[in-house]
């Protein structure tokens, strides 16, 4: 009976398909998408808005900053509902089903090279977080990388290992301040008169133009977006290869 | 104050990280938290709520970080805006949230015990996820907040039991389904408009003349066919009875009566905001055949509903055909129809929200809610059963209760509009809705066990102990929500006038057919 989802499958695929013949050409002046002055405005007025060189960053981050707290959100939510739902109820770990005790010390190549790359990862990952005003990175992608050199340490050695460095209540609570540095942010523009989010208002705070207020505010929320990344990317590793019990390696 | 419409979302957001923070220090202080951040984001809602009727234009628009929008098409930067639509739903959303966040504290003690730093950020989360869903004006901020909204929703089922996590996986599978529809549609009207801006859109079909667009069609297919699935509406309403029934109890108050009807709230704005009437009613086959699906959909969820011998199982079905209702009342295309729809929207959440706290009392003080567990809780439990009947009677749709209000225009709307089959569907699942909670009435009021067994000895008597039909009224920070929310439900029945003369003034602009639409 598997084939039947096949027939939703091939009937979307031809729906998607159907419609392509109407897209607009590459680059056709005259489709109302090309007419429309929303994508020219941000490439006209990127630079002179806000100082980022890197238009996506800027749409990220500002024109669409919105969304991106809220993406943040998301990522906070997936976080708090893994932990709710493992927490407790993992299963005793049954005795010949699966012993959680490991077989072997830890390998002594293995662990001597992670002790040598993870101080450079976690450098490189400020570096990809901080340099996303210029070339493609950002809070996500900084927070992924530092959060993987966690889960290289819990690999390397055992979970425990890297829990004692990054407990899971830390975890929590650093991805909650990169909430609240993010909606932070917001709220000190709304203070400052401005909507919510309305970075420019923060140059009566920086001694800086208004440009380059949305410049650093940007980099701010970026910080947010990676504190909340790094650390639940690594507490749902320690959950789900655990089962909730933070306990053993893999 | 300016900022009204934003601080609806943000008292929550703000109100979830100090759960997820200072619940880690201390478990007790969720709830007060919780409570409070619901409080301020009702007053939010009821100031945008009077901003927005007090504004010519009948809308109040905010855009985040400070952006112009007078560009044609709107859409640099995102845009909250709050027509009346927009803002009733959004107060409907936080007004429930704020009800069931008072009920919460002794149910999530129980239920999910020594993880209420963990329950209150989601809970808090997904009335910001939802109030924004209402007050968004921006195709795909929508989308992130389906998805806050739907992520909370599979943490705040899953966290109960087991059971509830197996009922979660059909959820997650269904609503990711619908939700990377609903994106793949977004997707494709970017590509043609080359905005995200609502009335942007709206405003490039116009002037572009893409009514008849392949791409534009295609897209409305997938945008509409997402969220019927969001919506549970019926051929795809397999997630929603287990997921509701097995939840633990705060979840199923806060989730039923606002998720399907949120998303029946976001159908109706994709139809007259973003495609527009003319669109959506006239250049797609639509109007003509989603009434007969409909049709289908109550009388197979009515009749499921039927056969359920457990309430919260029963409520859930019902949950399906009251969907089925409010699709119906958009798509024969009728003023009087959307009317009731949107009323529908409404009253609807009130009576869930009003049966479902009632079901969660009798399960905390009954261990069950089978049928045959309910005999002599009217002599045990008055005030909560009648806050349950009062539920039951607007889902009957008895006046004075707001139920009656709604499904008057829903029925005055298929008579007009002629859709013969809408109405005679209305009365029949009416008339099953009479039979479902008469037999609950007489369970609880008569000894009759579910064999059709008598029980008792004669006339009034219960064939139970003065045991078991001590007054022991549910707890107050129980009963009290509970008969705010049936009252609530009375108090929009009586003043309906004034909540359908706020509808009718956001749908004038439609220009909706007051007859038959062809």
């Amino acid at each position: 009976m598997k084939w039947i989802s096949l027939i939703p499958v091939f009937s979307v695929g031809a729906l998607l398909l159907f419609a392509a013949k109407d897209f607009p050409e590459w680059g056709d002046p005259h489709s109302p998408a090309s007419q429309s002055p929303v994508s020219s405005h941000f490439i006209n007025n990127t630079g002179v808005d806000t100082e980022v060189p890197n238009m996506v960053t800027a749409v990220l981050a500002d024109y669409r900053g919105f969304d991106t707290m809220f993406e943040t959100v998301v990522v906070f939510i997936a976080g708090i509902a893994v932990l709710a739902i493992l927490k407790g109820s993992g299963r005793r770990p049954r005795g010949r089903h699966r012993s959680y005790k490991l077989e072997a010390e830890p390998d002594l190549i293995v662990t001597y090279t992670v002790r040598l790359v993870v101080p450079v990862i976690q450098l490189f990952a400020f570096y990809v977080l901080a340099h996303g005003h210029v070339s493609p990175g950002g809070g996500f992608q900084g927070g992924v990388v530092m959060g993987a050199s966690f889960i290289l340490i819990a690999l390397a050695w055992d979970l425990d290992h890297a829990l004692v460095r990054m407990s899971l209540p830390r975890c929590m609570v650093i991805a909650a301040v990169g909430i609240i540095i993010y909606a932070g942010i917001g709220f000190l523009s709304m203070f400052m008169g401005g909507e919510f989010l309305d970075y420019a208002e923060l140059e009566r705070l920086l001694p800086v133009s208004r440009e380059m207020a949305r410049y650093y505010a940007i980099l701010g929320v970026e910080i947010g977006v990676g504190f909340t990344v790094a650390s639940i990317m690594f507490a749902l590793y320690a959950n789900l290869s655990s089962e909730g019990r933070l306990k053993g390696g893999l | 104050m300016d900022n009204a419409i934003a601080w609806v979302l943000l008292f929550p957001l703000i109100g979830s990280t100090a759960c997820a923070l200072l619940g880690m220090v201390n478990r007790k202080l969720c709830y007060p938290i919780s409570v409070l951040s619901m409080v301020a984001a009702t007053w939010a809602s009821v100031e945008t709520l009077f901003q927005a009727v007090a504004s010519p234009t009948a809308e109040v628009s905010y855009i985040f970080g400070g952006w112009v929008l007078d560009l044609f098409p709107r859409g640099v930067g995102i845009e909250f805006r709050a027509d009346l639509l927009g803002a009733l739903i959004a107060l409907v959303v936080v007004g429930v949230g704020l009800i069931v966040s008072m009920y919460a504290k002794l149910p999530v003690e129980k239920e999910t015990p020594k993880k209420e730093a963990l329950y209150y950020p989601l809970f808090l989360l997904q009335i910001t996820g939802l109030a924004g869903i209402a007050l968004t004006g921006d195709a795909f901020n929508l989308y992130v907040l389906i998805e806050v909204a739907a992520l909370t929703g599979y943490g705040l089922i899953a966290i109960g039991s087991n059971r509830a996590a197996a009922a979660t996986f059909n959820y997650l599978i269904l609503g990711t389904i619908g939700a990377s529809l609903y994106l793949l549609g977004v997707g494709y009207v970017y590509i043609k408009t080359g905005t995200l801006n609502m009335v942007g859109i709206q405003e490039v079909i116009a002037t572009n003349g893409l009514h008849d667009s392949p791409t534009m069609q295609v897209a409305f297919v997938l945008i509409g066919l997402g969220i019927l699935i969001k919506m549970a509406f019926f051929p795809f309403h397999a997630w929603l009875p287990n997921a509701y029934s097995s939840a633990p109890t705060t979840t199923s108050c806060l989730l039923a009566p606002l998720v399907t009807k949120v998303m029946i709230y976001v159908m109706i704005r994709m139809v007259l905001t973003v495609f527009g009437v003319e669109f959506s009613f006239e250049s797609t086959l639509w109007s003509e055949f989603m009434p007969w699906l409909v049709v289908i959909a109550i009388v197979c969820a009515a009749v499921m509903a039927l056969a359920q011998r457990e309430i919260k199982k029963m409520l859930a079905y019902l949950i399906v055909a009251e969907v089925g209702y409010m699709v119906g009342g958009v798509w024969i295309y009728n003023y009087y129809g959307l009317i009731g729809s949107i009323f529908h929207i409404i009253s609807d959440a009130c009576m869930t929200l009003c049966l479902f706290l009632a079901t969660g009392i009798i399960l905390r003080a009954c261990k069950t809610t089978h049928f045959d567990g309910l005999r002599g809780l009217f002599s045990k439990m008055p005030l909560t059963m009648i806050g349950f009947f009062v539920g039951g009677f607007s889902i009957i749709g008895l006046p004075p209760t707001c139920g009656f209000f709604s499904k008057w225009y829903l029925i005055t709307g298929g008579m007009v509009a002629e859709r013969w089959e809408y109405m005679v569907v209305l009365m029949f699942s009416t008339m099953i809705m009479v039979v479902l909670f008469f037999r609950l009435i007489e369970r609880i009021h008569l000894a009759v066990s579910e064999s059709g067994e008598d029980l008792g000895k004669g006339h009034g008597d219960l064939g139970l102990t003065k045991e078991q039909t001590k007054f022991e009224e549910a707890p107050l920070s129980m009963l009290i929500p509970l008969l705010l929310a049936a009252s609530i439900v009375m108090i929009i029945g009586i003043y309906n006038q004034e909540v359908v003369d706020q509808i009718e003034r956001f749908l004038a602009p439609f220009n909706l057919p007051k007859g038959t639409g062809h």
